[in-house]
């Protein structure tokens, strides 16, 4: 198991993997926490609905929605003039799909939890846009950032989706599960053991960071 | 124009909740230098007209002035009855609100110190705002609002869950603080006496109207009419086709002065320094305090009644 450290294919998948998942929940925060701060705060026609329909796609199946996405991504899909199926450009669409409803169900409870006169306090006081978006955000940075673990630890550990549009091609689509799914049906159990702690690793790592920052006290 | 003694002014105010609540002020005038309480009862709209006057009821129409100028929420600071504090320590959330106010950092510490001393709260600075009990949240509360400065004040039910002594020591205090700090304030408080203790000038509000507006002893010399006199707290007793406004500790069993009315006794409670005769006196209910002796009335017994500084009422 010890050469595993030196290979550096074992580096590169696992640098991919880092990008495509990290990439999947930047877009998903950029999407998801708006959406969800308007689901939360707001008061709207559907909105029990669409609350119901998000915490239904935080539990989707990733291989239904890989398998959504290489429908559309295909060569005789809607959208397979863009060339996108198996390429990274594919996972990331795919993992951004699972993660958003994580990061809207999340940051829409968080939002949901904080004092309801809390906007009315900071209007009151005269905050700028974005005092007002810094302030919130802080306030309720337990439940945004648990969202942000939950959509990237969902999406860095899927396989179902990563190995249908992304294709698991070496070098190109390969990720650490869908590698882990090669050798193990190649008996290198190992080695795939190995790539296991490896996505353990590369997860506890990022995760360390953002429990540090939500557990962070508050200072003046 | 601006009157300079009349700085706010409501022109036009209408406002609808979902619920079917309507709050129409069509014209209102308050003066500078004063304290001005809001009376009425659970509902009658006290509250969302002071959100309308922050500027917090964006679907409200017409117009609110302060000097001639809506009012700028750099001038205005609003204590909720719902106390909301950021995460952090007493002295965040007020160095937070200040430094939103963008009052220098350098100002900061002695406005901190000065508010904090008003309500008696130092121990509290360094403690987690949400953490702290009703009453030290309240007085945390009071202590942004103070510390802001602003010259338009307005305090929702300042001194509900303090408590007594505390309560009692800011009926005092807290007129005193904001008649330093501010040019108008406006207090609402369910309790009546808090309400009136505090405030030199009175709006009476029902059902989301004006009823009467004025100095608090011109009300209370002359009410305008029955509803306005009942909410100042007084006791509408009618006879003979006229309606007297009476102050309740001011109805005594006897019957040397006028007028004088039949009292109906339903219960009596002595309480050992003085006895409550509850009952009915011309339809109203009436609580009236006597000597506990011999000469205590009997439920069912009918009792002369007179009332001192009865006031008629239009």
């Amino acid at each position: 198991m010890g050469e595993i450290w030196r290979d550096p294919a074992v580096a590169d998948i696992a640098v991919r993997t880092f990008l495509v998942s990290g990439v999947a929940t930047v877009f998903a925060m950029l999407l998801g926490v708006p959406l969800g701060y308007a689901l939360g705060r707001g008061r709207f026609r559907g909105q029990t609905m669409i609350f119901a329909a998000v915490n239904t796609g935080m539990g989707m199946p990733p291989v239904v929605v890989g398998l959504i996405v290489w429908l559309l991504l295909v060569r005789s899909g809607p959208f397979g003039g863009l060339e996108l199926v198996y390429t990274k450009t594919a996972m990331v669409l795919a993992q951004l799909l699972i993660a958003l409803p994580i990061v809207v169900g999340f940051t829409a409870a968080s939002i949901q939890a904080l004092p309801p006169r809390l906007p009315d306090l900071l209007d009151m006081l005269g905050a700028g846009k974005l005092e007002r978006i810094w302030l919130i955000a802080r306030q309720a940075r337990l439940g945004l950032l648990a969202g942000v673990m939950a959509a990237f630890g969902g999406i860095v550990s899927e396989v179902g989706a990563s190995m249908t549009v992304g294709g698991n091609l070496q070098g190109q689509t390969r990720v650490l599960t869908t590698a882990i799914v090669t050798e193990t049906s190649r008996g290198n159990v190992d080695r795939a053991l190995a790539l296991g702690v490896v996505l353990l690793l590369l997860a506890f790592v990022l995760n360390l960071g953002l429990t540090l920052l939500q557990q962070k006290p508050a200072k003046p | 124009m601006t009157d300079e003694r009349m700085p706010l002014s409501l022109s036009g105010v209408r406002f609808t909740r979902p619920n079917g609540f309507v709050l129409d002020v069509p014209a209102l005038e308050l003066p500078s230098g004063k304290i001005i309480a809001l009376l009425g009862e659970n509902g009658a709209g006290k509250t969302t007209l002071l959100r309308i006057i922050a500027g917090l009821e964006r679907s409200a129409v017409g117009e609110v002035r302060f000097d001639g100028a809506p009012p700028r929420k750099s001038g205005l600071a609003f204590a909720f009855q719902e106390r909301v504090f950021l995460e952090g320590t007493v002295r965040r959330n007020l160095e937070v609100a200040l430094r939103l106010r963008r009052l220098p950092a350098a100002e900061r510490p002695e406005r901190i110190d000065a508010a904090v001393a008003e309500l008696g709260i130092e121990h509290l600075l360094a403690r987690e705002a949400s953490r702290l009990s009703g009453g030290e949240q309240q007085r945390v509360n009071l202590a942004r609002t103070l510390a802001l400065r602003a010259p338009l004040t307005l305090l929702d039910e300042p001194l509900a869950s303090l408590d007594a002594d505390t309560r009692e020591r800011l009926l005092v205090e807290l007129p005193a603080a904001l008649r330093r700090f501010t040019r108008l304030a406006i207090v609402v408080a369910h309790e009546r006496r808090e309400a009136l203790g505090m405030a030199d000038h009175v709006v009476v509000l029902r059902a989301g109207k004006v009823l009467a507006a004025g100095p608090k002893s011109e009300l209370f010399r002359r009410p305008p009419d029955v509803d306005t006199a009942r909410a100042l707290g007084l006791v509408v007793l009618a006879k003979d086709g006229v309606r007297y406004a009476v102050p309740d500790h001011e109805i005594k069993i006897g019957d040397d002065g006028a007028p004088g009315f039949e009292l109906r006794v339903e219960r009596v409670i002595d309480l050992g320094t003085h006895a409550e005769v509850l009952g009915h006196c011309a339809g109203q209910a009436v609580t009236v305090r006597a000597v506990p002796d011999a000469r205590l009335p009997r439920p069912g017994a009918t009792v002369r009644v007179v009332a001192g500084h009865a006031v008629e009422l239009p």
